[in-house]
């Protein structure tokens, strides 16, 4: 398999007129090809701050991050950002909102578009791709935003709390369609989330941060059987031991 | 879709008959409204109750309209007003625009010029008056500026403050995707400020017509503020109300092209 992401001794200062905040310290994780991982963390111990230095948007400080052995840029070839929020462009049609990506950097190719198209028809959207983002239910909205991302066949994907603005029915099925969609394509994710639950039912691997400045507390990989979705996940009986040993983390 | 109703209850059909004599009270009470006041007012003046010579009344200002129209001299004044107005809200919006997008773009020259945009957007434009008409003759030249300096501070203030309001998350989104500030522009923050612009479009339609009536109070030879002022001083008032009823049916007007304009994109655009 090998290491598509790797973080080395990554240290990022926050800089304002008041002071200086010290967000990360020292760094270090590996994340393997095709793995699901989810870092958790104390709230604001800087886990959108360190999934904005993997996407390129911001430079560390200091330490070392590579996508497959290259240091990173702000490129989408690289890594495909989700946001909580589905982002969708309200003025759009949801096929336009899907391919607005292609439009950048000259992607426009019909290889793309075909992989777009097909993306939205394996997923449940093919009837709706003249709709707009206001016709549509939030899950779906969501499954868009995630099409959205990977018709740049995104290496990585990085997923900030993409869940939490859906109330919590939608969020499970949600939960379980892009787990699905994301297995299906092959695809390496990186999931950011205050939800211990949420942490333990997509993933292989969940880190543990510290509190501020954070830094990696544990590594713990999860053994679930490879067919459980999601949901099926909640219901067994390693989910709990794996929820109190994470919580017991987070806690001390 | 159209054949939906033919499935609604009894309950809802009821329902849609209430809302539909509502908005038809509306309209029937607003009509009303307007023949209730001008048959007062023409009473009141056929009645020597006030005096029509100083107050006019609606059949004064028809036959005066008439006159006017008769000797072509209605279409020359509001063909003169319509072009300096016309002219002025297409100038102060364009560059307005302009402006908005550079001070958006570039946030250092942005915070350079803070202060002044305030202090020119408080400063009464009229008080340039003398100003402009030294700097730019008593032609209609002098009437656009006024026109355009009325307009123009407060379409790059909206404009800017629309640009600026646009979402963050969104623009950082586009950039995940690699896309240039030029794309970030054109993609996303002109089609998220569509309803800023047209908002501006229409507070524009108001205040350019305010620009260039008062910038012919100052100086001018013709068009609609020019016979206002003209009547008022030889105290044919009759002519001032029809000048003022010509104002108002070319200032709705235009109005009416930006609402249907505003109408049109938006269908477009939900397709």
């Amino acid at each position: 398999m090998g290491n598509i992401l790797e973080l080395k001794d990554v240290e990022l200062i926050y800089h304002s007129p008041q002071s200086e905040t010290h967000a990360l310290e020292k760094l270090s994780f590996q994340v393997e090809n095709g793995e699901f991982v989810s870092i958790v963390g104390p709230s604001g111990c800087g886990k959108t701050t360190l999934l904005s230095l993997i996407a390129g948007i911001l430079k560390p400080t200091s330490g070392k991050i590579t996508i497959s052995g290259k240091h990173i840029s702000a490129d989408a070839s690289q890594t495909g950002y989700m946001f909580q929020r589905d982002n969708l462009f309200e003025w759009l049609n949801i096929w336009k909102n899907v391919t607005l990506g292609l439009g950048f950097k000259k992607r426009f190719t019909n290889e793309n578009k075909d992989y777009a198209n097909n993306l939205l028809n394996k997923y449940g959207l093919k009837d709706f791709k003249s709709h707009y983002p206001s016709q549509l239910s939030g899950g779906m909205r969501q499954r868009v935003a995630l099409i959205r991302t990977l018709s740049l066949r995104p290496k990585l994907l990085l997923l900030d709390e993409p869940f939490s603005a859906l109330d919590y029915q939608t969020r499970l099925a949600v939960q379980d369609d892009v787990h699905a969609i994301i297995k299906n394509e092959q695809k390496t994710a990186i999931l950011v989330t205050h939800d211990i639950g949420e942490a333990i039912a997509l993933s292989s691997k969940i880190i543990v941060l510290t509190s501020r400045p954070a830094t990696v507390k544990n590594i713990i990989n999860l053994d679930f059987d490879k067919n459980l979705t999601p949901f099926e996940r909640r219901k067994n009986i390693k989910f709990n031991e794996y929820f109190n040993q994470i919580w017991s983390e987070l806690d001390s | 879709m159209k054949n939906r109703n033919l499935n609604y209850s009894s309950a809802h059909k009821k329902y849609l008959r209430g809302l539909k004599l509502k908005t038809f009270s509306v309209h029937l009470v607003r009509i009303l409204l307007l023949f209730v006041v001008l048959g007062l007012w023409e009473l009141c003046a056929t009645t020597q109750l006030i005096d029509p010579f100083i107050s006019s009344s609606p059949s004064r200002i028809i036959n005066q309209i008439k006159i006017l129209a008769g000797n072509g001299a209605l279409w020359h004044h509001s063909s003169v007003t319509l072009y300096e107005t016309v002219l002025a809200f297409s100038i102060s919006t364009l560059v307005g625009t302009i402006v908005a997008i550079l001070l958006y773009a570039v946030p250092f020259i942005r915070k350079v010029l803070e202060p002044y945009l305030i202090v020119l957007n408080s400063l009464p434009k009229i008080a340039l008056g003398p100003l402009i008409i030294v700097w730019m003759g008593t032609g209609t030249k002098a009437i656009v500026a006024m026109g355009i300096l009325i307009c123009i501070v407060i379409t790059t203030i909206s404009m800017l403050n629309g640009y600026l309001s646009v979402d963050k998350e969104k623009i950082l989104l586009l950039k995940t995707m690699g896309a240039s500030k030029l794309q970030i522009l054109f993609k996303l923050i002109l089609p998220a400020t569509f309803s800023d612009f047209i908002s501006i479009l229409k507070i524009n339609v108001g205040m350019s017509w305010v620009g260039t009536v008062m910038g012919e109070y100052l100086t001018s030879k013709a068009g609609l503020g020019y016979l206002i002022v003209y009547g008022g001083q030889v105290f044919k008032l009759d002519l001032v109300m029809a000048a003022i009823v010509v104002l108002c049916i070319l200032a709705g007007l235009m109005y009416a092209i930006i609402a249907s304009l505003e109408l049109i994109v938006n269908s477009k655009r939900n397709k």
